[in-house]
């Protein structure tokens, strides 16, 4: 099992915005999450990530207990997170962007990741000199995913990756999505307010309403 | 590394001044030497502000290296310039790794607030403790270099040397580091600190480690200050010091490595000028000139080369 999210709970303030949410996911697997506005979906990636502790029930990942981890521990344990807001860093280079996980902690074999990453997006290779504020949207959202890649060697958590973005954009993701799958290596989860884009993609479905999490036949 | 423009200018500069150092006049080489110890406290202070942080406490790493310098004469009979700094480096990093464990965890006005609270602890036990001279503080030994006793004023070429060597050294290894990973994931913590945990880089991590940094090289400054001076006081942790440091960074702004340095060169000439002129008012002097910095050049003086580049 490479994902396990078991009963959690999560608060915002005093605001309940997970209720006994569970998920799981095998190696490989794609899923989807998928709620309207406001259902909890960014909270329970935020979660997933560590950057929020449940009040109850765990968050496993590739059989480690990550409950009470900081973000940075999933990070280095290979999960790799696309915010949806892409938060880049708008002084530093594509390049520098996608290299600073690896600067950063010293991942030996970050050349030949970072040569991958370029290999399954070609495009940010072409503009891997230009500050990241020069960037269209679209284009940031790649750069991110990019990131995410770089960091996520197990699992990768795609928050809204179509939102926002130019249809032959979104399209352009899916076939980035398909390759990656395709590997068969990484587990995804990738959230969307529907599945209009990820419907051909996800092994599992997982809808998510008010905070509860059901799954559905894909 | 010297393929690198600014490293080569850092590199030039630094040869220049240590070649001139024995034929400067000795006002100019003493104001110079002061300059430049401040400047490596401030060189600290640069990376904290990259991180996002504004240290108000700079002053008590920069007491710390100077009263080392000076207990290190007194009372352990050292009277070697490295040992002596030496001393002040390990004391700061001693210091400030433990004090950083709590100064880590705070962020913005909070941070500034605790880096001077504890900067002022020092100050108001240095004012209480006789042994150290309470507020007149006491004299420092005059160094020996490795061996080597210059006599009369050489001592202070000397100094003024080693000022520069360090000063400009330090600028070129912060240069580098700026642009390192660590550098990197300095502007990033700055920029969104979530951002760079999800990344793999803990936050707190990273600012632990920039607070020992600036800790050590204010306490290199402060050192060199005690060399320099002859003496050392409570003062050097008094938050008017730290405030000086800011200070020094708004001028300068904090683009650059070199903004700094010239920062702090300029600071120290106009304090000397204006103190000469107007002995009572320098501060009001100052305060005016900051004004005019945050009003009309809010990146520091720095920011004027850029204009200069953008026109060309």
């Amino acid at each position: 099992m490479m994902l396990a999210v078991q009963g959690i709970d999560a608060f915002i303030e005093r605001t309940q915005i997970l209720r006994a949410v569970s998920l799981s996911l095998e190696k490989g697997q794609m899923a989807g999450l998928v709620g309207r506005n406001g259902a909890g979906k960014t909270t329970l990636m935020r979660t997933i990530m560590g950057a929020l502790k449940p009040t109850k029930g765990g968050v496993h990942i590739a059989g480690n207990d990550e409950t009470r981890a900081p973000p940075y521990d999933q990070a280095r344990l290979g999960v790799g997170y696309m915010p949806e807001d892409r938060r880049l860093v708008p002084e530093l280079t594509v390049e520098e962007n996608i290299m600073v996980p690896a600067w950063a902690t010293n991942i030996a074999d970050a050349s030949s990741r970072l040569k991958r990453v370029f290999e399954l997006l070609p495009e940010i290779a072409r503009f891997a000199d230009r500050k990241a504020l020069a960037l269209s949207g679209g284009q940031q959202k790649l750069v991110a995913l990019g990131r995410a890649l770089m960091v996520g060697q197990q699992l990768i958590l795609l928050d809204e990756p179509f939102e926002g973005i130019a249809p032959a954009l979104a399209q352009r993701l899916v076939e980035v999505l398909h390759a990656i799958k395709g590997q068969g290596e990484l587990s995804i989860l990738l959230s969307e307010s529907d599945y209009t884009h990820s419907a051909g993609l996800i092994d599992r479905l997982f809808v998510i309403e008010r905070g509860s999490v059901t799954e559905r036949g894909s | 590394m010297l393929r690198d423009r600014s490293t080569l200018a850092l590199a030039i500069v630094m040869v220049a001044l240590v070649v001139a150092g024995p034929f400067l006049p000795a006002w100019l080489r003493f104001v110079g030497t002061v300059a430049l110890a401040n400047a490596l406290a401030v060189l600290g202070l640069l990376l904290l502000i990259r991180t996002g942080l504004v240290s108000f406490g700079q002053g008590l790493y920069y007491c710390i290296g100077g009263y080392a310098a000076g207990v290190g004469g007194k009372d352990l009979g050292l009277t070697d310039a490295f040992a002596l700094l030496a001393l002040g480096i390990v004391a700061s990093g001693i210091i400030s790794a433990i004090l950083g464990l709590l100064l880590c965890r705070y962020r913005e006005i909070f941070f500034a607030m605790f880096s001077m609270a504890f900067s002022m602890i020092l100050y108001g036990l240095l004012s209480k403790s006789q042994k150290l001279g309470s507020t007149d503080g006491f004299n420092v030994v005059t160094p020996t270099f490795l061996g080597y006793a210059p006599d009369g004023a050489n001592v202070k070429v000397w100094v003024f040397g080693l000022a520069v060597v360090l000063a400009f050294g330090v600028g070129i290894v912060l240069h580098q580091h700026l642009r390192s990973g660590m550098g990197y994931a300095s502007e990033a913590v700055r920029d969104n600190e979530i951002r760079v945990e999800y990344l793999g880089v803990s936050a707190q991590y990273v600012v632990w480690w920039k607070y020992v940094l600036a800790a050590v090289l204010a306490a290199l400054g402060g050192g060199i200050q005690a060399l320099a001076s002859g003496h050392v006081g409570p003062e050097m942790a008094y938050w008017t010091t730290s405030g000086e440091f800011v200070f020094i960074a708004l001028l300068g702004g904090t683009a650059h490595v070199g903004a700094i340095i010239s920062a702090a060169v300029i600071f120290e000439f106009i304090k000397t000028w204006v103190t000469q002129i107007s002995p009572y008012t320098w501060q009001m002097f100052l305060g005016i000139v900051l004004l005019v910095i945050i009003m009309f050049l809010p990146k520091g003086l720095w920011s004027l080369l850029a204009r200069m580049r953008r026109a060309s």
